[in-house]
């Protein structure tokens, strides 16, 4: 693990509506996740975990504060800078999967190396690895339609991991899978922390993935808690 | 307990209706709007057909001329006196009066009321005047209206008075030819160079000489009095009327000389005749079938009755009015098949706008349906919201039409209300109903291909139900045709068995819109797979997103059934508008027609040399035409159209204008075997070629004709006879030519100052009027107006179909974004996704209309409003079909920009959030 912190958060504040409908979903939100750390992100609804993952990501921007990821400033990039970002060091994983339906798995997982002009060749090694990876080397030809819902987390996650990011976002990634396949796909990301060295930032309301994660950052109403990796959730104190 | 009793009604919540209309007020007024507008149409497109219909009858009968006119015969009693002679009946005026009244009576009220005041005419035999080398007749003629004759005013002696002072004589059958006077026009006195007290050397057709002579010389005092037109040669000679280079002469008698005339021919030879002329502005639509009927029944009732002289009906109204009744029902139904394909591609557009309003609706009512509202009362309340927006917008729509039209048709805009109402309750409810739904995605994979298939299943009847259909609707339409069947007692109204043949164009359009519903998605996989192989991502996504939603069946159905609808439209305008001008090319013949009057025939050679040496002009033929020439096939008498022409100088005319060459015409120079060659062209088959044929003369013997081959048309004439001038002035008959036809771009000019009596006949003259003819102007009209609307409900389906989309394809282009897609770049996807179906549609929809118009305009008689012999082929108009598919393209290619422009201020956050 590296001194510098792969992901630096400070000072961010997000407000959301004027007037009475104002809404603070974040409150000066400072915070560093360390390189090759899985850090679980847990709140109520409306706690403000989404917001916090769009903001890192540059899919949305904050009132104030700063982002740094691997060094870049993305709250100071502009949209084709954050279209480089998103292809080269930060990538997503939605509860939604978002795959594209009429292309087969692998074509899925290619579809960030076909942005970055990845090599034909190079290209399919590299599909072929994560497939491998997720566990689905046997599905590449199917379609998401043809597989279960875990099946195409997997298939989301491996896309995610495609063009090799630094930092992963996960925004409740369990949320539309059972409790087994949830815990296998959350195993999956355990994995990938250490397969592939990768940072992973997953909003979650499971335990079990809390449990699995390096770090826990509680967030409630705006303001960051954080706690001990394993603790329950309740007894969590804030930390400012 | 019975369940019926337990069941309770629909209780819809009243604030969530307010609330659901004002968020999509939107979506709403639009689909209002389009009903409106639609209902409009429909309602006031037959009205004003109506209207029209009108119009177009009296039309047809002013054009009908004399052909309208309905004419009661009857003879007379003998005049055996009891001395074995002949008695002067000096009565036999009155006895006209009481044959007026009698005719007046049988035609019955309705009849009687659209026909003007009658003229009872009592003609004489023709009469050979004796004297000079030319060929003249001369015909007695007493005229009678309801102030008897028409006024004339005596320059010159008096009116005929009675050949005797006695009431009652008695003369012998073999006695002298008896005295009758008669009064002539000063035109015809002048041409016989005749005056009063002179005697009119005429003999019968025995050659037995006449007693006629002149007792004065008259003047009309009206010369458009419509009686005059019974008997022309009495205020002016009448060249060819008794055959070709004859003129025929007239004599008016008076009450008092009417009986001297009886006297003065055969006791059978003078004939009495009631006219009744048609009074075009009193004849509508609506009273054209029982008209018919009567004028039917009249003439089949001639000669029945048995205790008078039987009256003896004769008469082509009935047929004239048929013609106007099967012009009227063509283009109704020609209009109803315009009006169908509006209402389907408006039916089609109003599912989409429900589509769209159910997309924006699925969360809230999924929410509603989740906090336990049942879906009767969610149905409940979207019956009630559409049925008030449908049903205020076709009242307006309605009122509209109303006030545009005469009467109002709101059977037309029930299909459209109903769409309306019906199809956002239907989606909306079937949306909460599957937001409630516990069954959810079966892990199974044969489970999922087996719900697949049945929904394949489901789409695939509907598709074969649409095909059957159509199919059938074509063979009916091919079968029977669409004009609804012309009984004297129909109303004329389009009836319940034309219902599938006039939807047959739209069935076609649905089908051709299914048809390719199938081969898209296969062009699209194919597309994608060609994508696949390449090594640009942005035509990977714009494939699959292509892929993605070539599926939706109702964009592909709307953009490509409005788009070949509104090509088919403007096919039939287009095809209605050639056919107009070359019916006139047909009717004049060139770019304009002279016909010389009877006085100055004899300046047609010098008129023609004239017209020549006017600038612009590029061939002048003269000819004499001849209507109704005496012609023999056979023991046949026909009076075909004969045309004496230059045929070599009419070919080279006929070159000069879009009228069919007619090689034929060269073979009448050749030399023949001894037979003068024609060419013919008859409409009932009368004269076919190889027919020998005798062209009829007075006091000379009929020159024998061969026919050698088909006569081109000829001024629209059914019956025509065409030979060569210099040909039958070898047979011994000269040709007195008659008419001059001109063309070149300076036909109009040389004919517009000539200094001889003749009529002008100009195309465009013909043209314009033809355009301008009710029924014509009226479906050339709801032509170009269906085109556009249908276009504009294209766009709408264009625009309703992209909004529909929007957010799903906002989202994956989002999501795109997330792996890294630029901003600019995920237009280009965007638009992958919205062009491929617009494509599609911009190429095919004209080419399925244009198939459309070839497999339905034979069956729709086009003809009967083009006036043309054979129904008009297809006119395929390439550039408003190419603009047509420009517009689509247009509109398609604005959707991304604008949907971009609209979503700039949209956060990637927030549309991943509402995706989720």
């Amino acid at each position: 693990m590296s001194s510098e912190p792969l992901l630096s958060v400070r000072g961010v504040h997000r407000r959301f509506g004027t007037g009475p409908t104002l809404v603070h979903a974040l409150r000066g939100v400072s915070f560093d996740v360390a390189a090759g750390s899985m850090v679980a992100l847990v709140g109520r609804s409306g706690s403000g975990k989404t917001t916090l993952l769009n903001v890192i990501g540059g899919l949305d921007r904050p009132d104030t504060g700063t982002v740094h990821v691997n060094g870049t400033d993305v709250t100071a990039l502009d949209e084709d800078g954050l279209s480089l970002l998103r292809r080269e060091k930060v990538s997503y994983v939605f509860q939604s999967f978002g795959l594209i339906p009429v292309l087969s798995a692998a074509e899925n997982v290619a579809a960030p190396l076909r942005l970055a002009r990845v090599a034909p060749a190079q290209r399919e090694r590299r599909v072929e690895l994560l497939l491998e990876l997720v566990g689905l080397a046997d599905h590449a030809r199917q379609r998401p339609t043809e597989l279960s819902g875990g099946q195409q987390q997997r298939v989301a996650i491996a896309r995610a991991l495609a063009a090799s990011p630094r930092l992963l976002l996960a925004d409740e990634p369990t949320g539309q899978l059972d409790a087994e396949t949830g815990l296998s796909v959350m195993a999956l990301l355990r994995g990938v922390v250490e397969s592939e060295g990768v940072t992973v930032l997953v909003s979650t309301h499971d335990a079990v993935m809390m449990a699995l994660a390096d770090r826990v950052i509680r967030i409630h109403d705006g303001h960051l808690h954080e706690q001990a990796a394993g603790q329950p959730y309740e007894s969590t104190p804030d930390v400012g | 307990m019975n369940r019926w009793l337990t069941r309770r009604w629909p209780a819809p919540h009243w604030p969530s209706i307010r609330g659901r209309g004002r968020t999509d007020l939107g979506p709403l007024l639009l689909t209002g709007a389009v009903i409106a507008i639609v209902a409009l149409l429909a309602g006031a497109v037959p009205a004003l057909l109506r209207a029209a219909a009108d119009n177009a009858v009296q039309d047809t009968v002013r054009r009908a001329g004399h052909d309208s006119n309905v004419l009661a015969h009857a003879d007379w009693e003998r005049d055996d006196g009891p001395n074995g002679g002949r008695v002067r009946t000096a009565g036999l005026a009155d006895d006209i009066e009481n044959f007026r009244a009698r005719a007046t009576y049988a035609l019955g009220p309705d009849l009687d009321a659209a026909l003007l005041p009658p003229v009872a005419v009592v003609n004489g035999p023709i009469l050979s005047v004796s004297e000079g080398n030319v060929p003249r007749t001369f015909q007695f003629t007493y005229l009678a209206g309801d102030l008897d004759g028409p006024d004339v005013t005596w320059v010159a002696g008096n009116a005929p008075g009675p050949a005797v002072p006695d009431e009652y004589i008695e003369v012998p059958y073999d006695g002298p030819p008896w005295p009758v006077q008669v009064g002539l026009s000063e035109a015809d006195a002048a041409a016989l160079g005749l005056g009063p007290g002179d005697r009119i050397p005429v003999k019968d057709g025995q050659g037995h000489d006449k007693n006629v002579r002149i007792s004065g010389i008259y003047r009309p005092a009206d010369s458009a009095d419509p009686a005059w037109q019974l008997a022309p040669a009495l205020l002016e000679p009448v060249p060819g009327a008794d055959g070709v280079g004859t003129t025929r002469f007239g004599g008016l008698l008076s009450r008092e000389s009417l009986p001297d005339a009886r006297l003065a021919i055969d006791e059978d030879q003078l004939r009495r005749t009631v006219h009744f002329v048609a009074e075009p502005d009193a004849l509508t639509w609506d009273a054209t079938a029982a008209l018919a009927s009567q004028v039917v029944k009249l003439k089949a009732v001639s000669g029945s009755s048995v205790r008078e002289e039987p009256l003896r009906w004769e008469s082509q109204l009935d047929t004239t009015l048929r013609a106007a009744r099967a012009r009227n029902s063509a283009a109704s139904a020609q209009a109803a098949v315009l009006l169908v394909g509006v209402l389907t591609a408006t039916v089609l557009v109003l599912l989409l706008a429900a589509d769209l309003l159910v997309r924006r609706r699925t969360p809230a009512l999924s929410a509603a349906r989740q906090r336990g509202a049942a879906l009767p009362d969610l149905g409940t309340e979207l019956v009630i919201e559409s049925t008030v927006v449908a049903v205020s917008a076709a009242a307006v729509g309605l009122a509209l039409a109303r006030a545009a039209a005469p009467g109002v048709h709101w059977a037309w805009a029930v299909p459209v209300v109903l769409a309306g109402a019906a199809a956002g309750p239907a989606f909306g409810t079937l949306a909460a109903a599957r937001a409630s739904r516990d069954r959810r995605q079966p892990a199974n994979p044969t489970a999922r291909r087996w719900i697949r298939a049945t929904g394949q299943l489901r789409r695939t009847a509907v598709e074969v139900a649409v095909l059957i259909a159509a199919v059938a609707a074509f063979g009916i339409l091919h079968q029977r045709g669409i004009v609804p069947a012309a009984d004297d007692g129909g109303t004329g109204e389009l009836t319940g068995d034309l219902i599938l043949p006039i939807s047959a164009l739209a069935l076609g359009a649905l089908v051709g819109a299914l048809v390719l519903r199938r081969l898209v998605p296969l062009g699209a996989r194919f597309a994608l797979r060609q994508a696949l192989r390449s090594r640009r991502p942005l035509a990977v996504f714009g494939a699959a997103r292509a892929a993605t939603t070539a599926g939706r069946a109702l964009p592909l159905l709307v953009l490509v059934s409005s788009t070949a609808l509104a090509s088919f439209a403007l096919i039939l305008g287009s095809t209605v508008t050639r056919g107009l001008a070359d019916g006139a090319w047909d009717t004049v013949g060139a770019d304009a027609r002279v016909d010389v009057g009877a006085d100055a025939e004899a300046a047609t050679p010098a008129l023609a040399e004239r017209i020549t040496a006017a600038p612009g002009v590029d061939q002048v033929v003269v000819a004499q035409v001849t209507d109704s020439a005496r012609v023999f096939s056979e023991s046949t008498l026909l009076a075909p159209r004969l045309v004496i022409v230059d045929t070599a100088a009419f070919q080279r005319l006929l070159a000069t204008t879009p009228l069919p060459d007619a090689s034929a015409l060269a073979r009448l120079t050749a030399p023949g075997p001894g037979d003068v060659p024609a060419l013919v062209r008859s409409s009932r088959g009368e004269l076919r070629a190889g027919t020998p044929l005798q062209l009829s003369r007075d006091d000379a013997p009929a020159i024998r004709l061969t026919a050698v081959g088909t006569a081109p048309s000829v001024g629209g004439a059914g019956d025509v006879v065409i030979v060569d001038v210099a040909a039958l002035a070898d047979a011994g008959l000269p040709a007195v030519p008659n008419t001059v036809w001109v063309t070149g771009p300076g036909a109009a000019r040389a004919v517009s100052n000539i200094d001889v009596a003749a009529d002008v006949v100009l195309r465009a003259d013909v043209l314009r009027t033809q355009r301008v003819a009710p029924l014509t102007a009226g479906l050339l009209r709801l032509a170009w107006t269906a085109a556009a609307v249908l276009l504009a409900l294209g766009l709408l389906g264009l625009m309703l179909a992209a909004a529909a989309g929007a957010s799903e394809r906002w989202q994956t282009l989002t999501r795109l974004r997330t792996l890294g897609l630029r901003p600019r770049d995920a237009r280009w996807v965007a638009a992958g996704e919205v062009l491929p179906p617009v494509v599609v549609a911009a190429v095919c929809g004209p080419l399925l209309g244009a198939l459309l118009a070839r497999l339905t305009l034979g069956p729709l008689d086009l003809r009967l409003l083009t006036g043309q012999a054979a129904d008009p082929a297809a006119v395929l108009p390439w550039w408003l079909l190419g603009l047509l598919s420009v517009a689509v393209l247009a509109a398609a290619t604005a959707v991304v920009p604008v949907e971009s422009a609209l979503r700039r201020r949209d956060r990637l956050s927030e549309v991943l959030r509402a995706g989720e």
